[in-house]
């Protein structure tokens, strides 16, 4: 029996625990919290992309009334320490800004100082009294301002905007392209998006003067690394702050570095001994949050004639905005490293280079890597059209099959239980694909454009402290659980995750059911608290189900572990070996039977807390259980999309008529849990490829900040989505559980665009930059019509 | 900015009083002065159907309205539906999965509450429709669509 069919608990379609609250409107996000006596905060922000600042005047501000104080850069520099970024990264140059700037400011939207009113909406006028001086400065608006040789410094810190710059090479790219029979060149532009969480940033800080101490409300998807770094900013240490995260409305990458707003806001409350929120508008989230994506990606594949790929070159160019809240290679980086992907290539260089702009700061957004997938696949689509091969046979010419498990990709990563062939042959034959064609090519003579996209991804889903370790990033990839088996035998668990939508509560209610024996009715989980949860590396990339999942899963059969050895003692037998706890009850192993003992954990809750005495000799009393787990280096996923697509060439609309994605990601622990993510990552990846787009102007102003011009997908532009499922577990981590909730992204903008390419073929243009807007397909078409 | 005055509005079928500026946006006085957090704001601009309410049973946008326009109307929100049980919608919505946060969730309940009332047998097409007017960032609405038919199943059953 595999490790997955023998589950009780994980596995099952369990409705949401979360879900009551939330459609009664008595969820609690940031602004419902309520603080008496609050203040409010709003910011002065730069309507200048790069200038310098000579003067501000507050006086105008501060005699509003309603208004405590207008402070600046200088006031925070004295209150705060500055943000250092300089892990030991070769070739990634250190930055540090101050909390608000003091000499200039770097994009439009840069906060340059703030109000504090008894009122929010007084605090808003007051911005507009706050009289800043500026002398204007050129403006980096894009990569290649950026970089050429004499450009304007964003940061004048720097030898120039290139703030980081890596290359690598394994086995010999450049022999592999002599002996090529063909060398296939292919370029990719992904555009500058951001996260767009319905519920926008936003905190209340709470001071208490007395104790000295700091409580901290915000939406968080990492609480203990926030409070980590509230404390050193602020000069405090870690037993004077407490981060609380309730109800979160969405993160999606955007909810993790502590930016300057909110230092801010918990300086000011230090400062004024009051507490002060602050609730963040939509335009300033869709300008100055942060920003993501903005990358350019060219590749060069030396192939047979078959197709196969000998060698593959990439570069990338990243625009990451003017200010760094992450290492500036942070997102790149992980592009470079996993390109091949589901692909066997064994000579590969890479060089990659960020660049500073006058621009909202880039930080990881939903598959931080998404273009990975789309490079890759494109490359392979790039070589079939080159070759005149059929895409899928390229693929299969191409990939990686059981047998050459476990992989190691030539940057040194180690593939291991992922199956991209047969998520291959399961989308491939859920479209029917020679049926496909045949429709393609009959439509095409009554003037119809469709077409066909396929992309495999492999998704790095669960980063180890070994994977820290080797790149140089600080931090680990550990994860920490709690659980608590209470007197009346019911169970509090807690994990250092942030939950911003995934249902948690449901889903590690399971894990730990299934690693204990008890249902997850009788299992409350609580996070998002400092001060309850144990200090863990909270949610990002896709590590909760693995890191998350796994510990507490661990955590429990370590309790479960010490409860059946009191049962045994009760029992008077000398090994517990022959009993388990099943549904809050302990089961005796007779004659190859589950026979019921009459004993409950119930039972043997009353006694580790009230009868001490009867306990075994050598156990202590109480039932309380802590640990920590280490994933490995890596965990991936896999998966297979395949997206369908018309294009009316008249006017460039892109339509999507059916989407189907087949899936291994490992042990799902809820499967409605799962549906729902890949639901939402490929509905976010599809929503950036068609719609969504940050957009600068040359003199680097912000045109999209409304949602009227950053738009995103609604119900009408998004298809239901075909799920298949190949899930087969990974054999190294807890339950065997795999990880997801991002490959959806990384695969839907590549079979998308590859859709679109596929449907556009018979015009010879090849689209290479998102998003697919219908002025961008007509631009193309224009020429060839 | 003007003076703030005293108003009384008519909010889940109770008298209640504040004294507001004339400014002051409904969706603020709920949530800030009536302590009714349920209905959310998430743009401030009329797009993206956060905190949706029903005026007078149809559903509107309470960023959009200043209090003080309300005098005289009644005001519904996510607070009232549903009572002691879920309704038929949010049942639904749990069962479906058709949220993830939770944060768009009160203005889509609100938006089709009404939507349902009036059109008990709605086609997948009309709902998307509708809800084109409601953003969700995190489910990619094919449960949220699923749910609100799977209602209109339930109420065509469950009425008289
Ligand atoms: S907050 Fe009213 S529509 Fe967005
Ligand atoms: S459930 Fe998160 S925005 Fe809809």
């Amino acid at each position: 029996m595999s490790e997955m069919e023998g589950f009780h608990y994980i596995g099952k379609p369990l409705a949401r625990k979360e879900d009551k609250r939330l459609v009664t409107g008595r969820g609690r996000f940031v602004d419902d919290i309520v603080v008496p006596g609050a203040l409010h905060a709003c910011f002065v922000r730069s309507p200048h992309a790069h200038a310098r600042i000579l003067k501000i005047s507050t006086e105008a501000a501060c005699d509003l009334s309603g208004v405590i104080g207008v402070f600046t850069g200088e006031d925070l520099d004295r209150w705060t320490n500055r943000l250092r970024v300089a892990p030991p990264i070769e070739g990634l140059h250190p930055t540090e800004i101050s909390t608000l700037p003091i000499d200039k400011v770097r994009f439009h939207g840069d906060p340059v100082a703030v109000v504090v009113a008894k009122d929010r909406y007084v605090a808003e006028d007051a911005t507009e009294l706050v009289d800043v001086e500026y002398e204007l400065l050129p403006a980096i608006a894009s990569l290649e301002n950026a970089l050429v040789g004499n450009a304007v410094l964003v940061d004048e810190t720097l030898p120039s905007n290139l703030v980081s710059h890596q290359s690598f090479s394994a086995g010999n790219v450049d022999r592999r392209r002599k002996e090529a029979h063909t060398v296939v060149e292919a370029s990719f532009y992904q555009h500058r998006q951001t996260h767009v969480p319905m519920e926008t940033r936003g905190c209340v800080a709470v001071w208490d003067a007395g104790r000295e101490h700091l409580t901290f409300h915000t939406g968080s998807q990492v609480v203990h690394p926030l409070r980590s770094q509230l404390a050193v900013r602020l000069g405090l240490s870690e037993s004077q702050v407490a981060v609380i995260s309730l109800d979160v409305g969405g993160g999606f990458g955007q909810k993790i570095a502590l930016y300057r707003e909110e230092l801010t806001v918990a300086a000011l409350a230090r400062h004024l001994s009051r507490p002060v929120r602050w609730r963040e508008d939509r335009s300033e989230n869709l300008m100055a949050a942060s920003h993501a994506r903005e990358n350019f990606c060219r590749t060069r594949a030396s192939v047979t004639a078959e197709g196969r790929i000998l060698g593959l070159e990439l570069e990338i160019t990243e625009d990451f905005g003017a200010y760094c809240f992450y290492p500036a290679n942070y997102m790149s980086r992980v592009v470079a490293m996993i390109l091949t992907g589901p692909y066997r290539i064994e000579d590969y260089a890479f060089d990659v280079k960020i660049a500073l702009t006058n621009k909202c700061g880039n930080g990881p957004m939903r598959a931080p890597m998404s273009i990975t997938s789309w490079v890759m696949d494109g490359t392979i689509d790039a070589v079939a059209r080159q070759l005149g091969l059929d895409p899928v046979d390229v693929r299969r010419t191409n990939m990686i099959g059981t047998e050459d498990l476990p992989y190691r990709m030539p940057t040194g990563e180690l593939l291991e239980d992922i199956t991209p062939a047969e998520t291959l042959r399961s989308v491939i034959d859920a479209v029917g694909y020679d049926a496909f064609r045949n429709r393609q090519r009959a439509l095409r003579n009554e003037g119809r454009y469709i077409g066909l996209g396929l992309c495999t991804v492999v998704e790095s889903t669960t980063y180890g402290s070994a994977f820290y370790k080797s790149t140089g990033i600080p931090g680990s990839g550990h994860e920490a659980a709690w659980v608590r088996i209470e007197p009346s035998g019911v169970v509090n668990a807690s994990v250092g995750l942030g939950a911003t939508g995934q249902g948690y509560e449901t889903a590690m209610s399971q894990a730990v059911a299934e690693g204990l024996g008890v249902d997850p009715s009788c299992i409350r989980i609580h996070i998002g608290n400092t001060d309850v949860a144990p200090y863990g590396m909270g949610s990002r990339g896709a590590r909760g189900g693995t890191a998350g999942g796994g510990s507490l899963y661990l955590c429990a059969q370590k309790a479960r572990g010490h409860v059946l050895r009191i049962a045994a003692h009760e029992l008077g037998l000398n090994s517990a070996s022959d009993l388990r706890l099943l549904a809050g009850r302990v089961e005796r192993l007779l004659n190859g039977v589950w026979s019921a003992t009459g004993i409950s954990l119930a039972d043997i809750a009353r006694t580790a807390y009230l009868d001490p005495t009867n306990l075994p000799d050598g156990v202590a009393p109480g039932l309380d259980f802590s640990l920590t787990y280490d994933p490995p280096p890596m965990t991936y996923s896999n998966s297979s999309h395949a997206c369908e697509v018309e294009v009316d060439i008249r006017t460039g609309m892109l339509s999507i008529s059916r989407y189907v994605v087949s899936e291994d990601c490992g042990t799902v622990i809820n499967p409605i849990v799962v549906r729902g993510q890949q639901q939402g990552a490929i509905a976010m990846g599809l929503s950036g490829a068609m719609l969504e787009e940050v957009v600068y102007d040359e003199n680097g102003q912000n045109l999209s900040a409304t949602f009227a011009d950053y738009l995103v997908a609604t119900a009408c532009e998004l298809p239901n989505f075909e799920i298949l499922h190949n899930h087969t577990p990974n054999k190294r981590t807890p339950a065997g559980i795999k990880g997801m909730a991002e490959g959806g992204v990384m695969g839907s903008i590549a079979s998308l665009t590859n859709a679109v390419n596929d449907a556009l073929a018979p015009f010879g243009v090849v689209a290479n930059r998102q998003p697919l807007s219908p002025q961008y397909l007509r631009s193309l078409l224009r020429e060839r019509m | 900015m003007s003076v703030a005055r005293m108003i009384s509005l008519t909010v889940n079928g109770e008298t209640l009083e504040a004294t507001v500026e004339p400014r002051k946006l409904l969706a603020d006085v709920l949530r800030e002065d009536f302590g009714l957090t349920g209905t959310h704001v998430g743009c401030e601009h009329g797009v993206c159907g956060a905190c949706t309410v029903l005026i007078d049973d149809q559903p509107a946008r309470a960023c959009l309205t200043y209090a003080i326009q309300m005098e005289g109307h009644e005001i519904t929100t996510i607070e009232a539906v549903g009572g002691t049980d879920l309704s038929p919608l949010q049942r639904a919505l749990h069962e479906e999965h058709g949220l993830q946060c939770g944060f768009c969730t009160p203005g889509i309940i609100m938006t089709f509450e009404a939507f349902l009332r009036d059109t008990p047998d709605p086609s997948e097409d009309d709902v998307r429709d509708v809800l084109s007017g409601n953003l969700c960032r995190c489910t990619g609405y094919q449960n949220i669509v699923a749910a609100v038919l799977k209602a209109a199943r339930t109420i065509r059953e469950e009425r008289p």
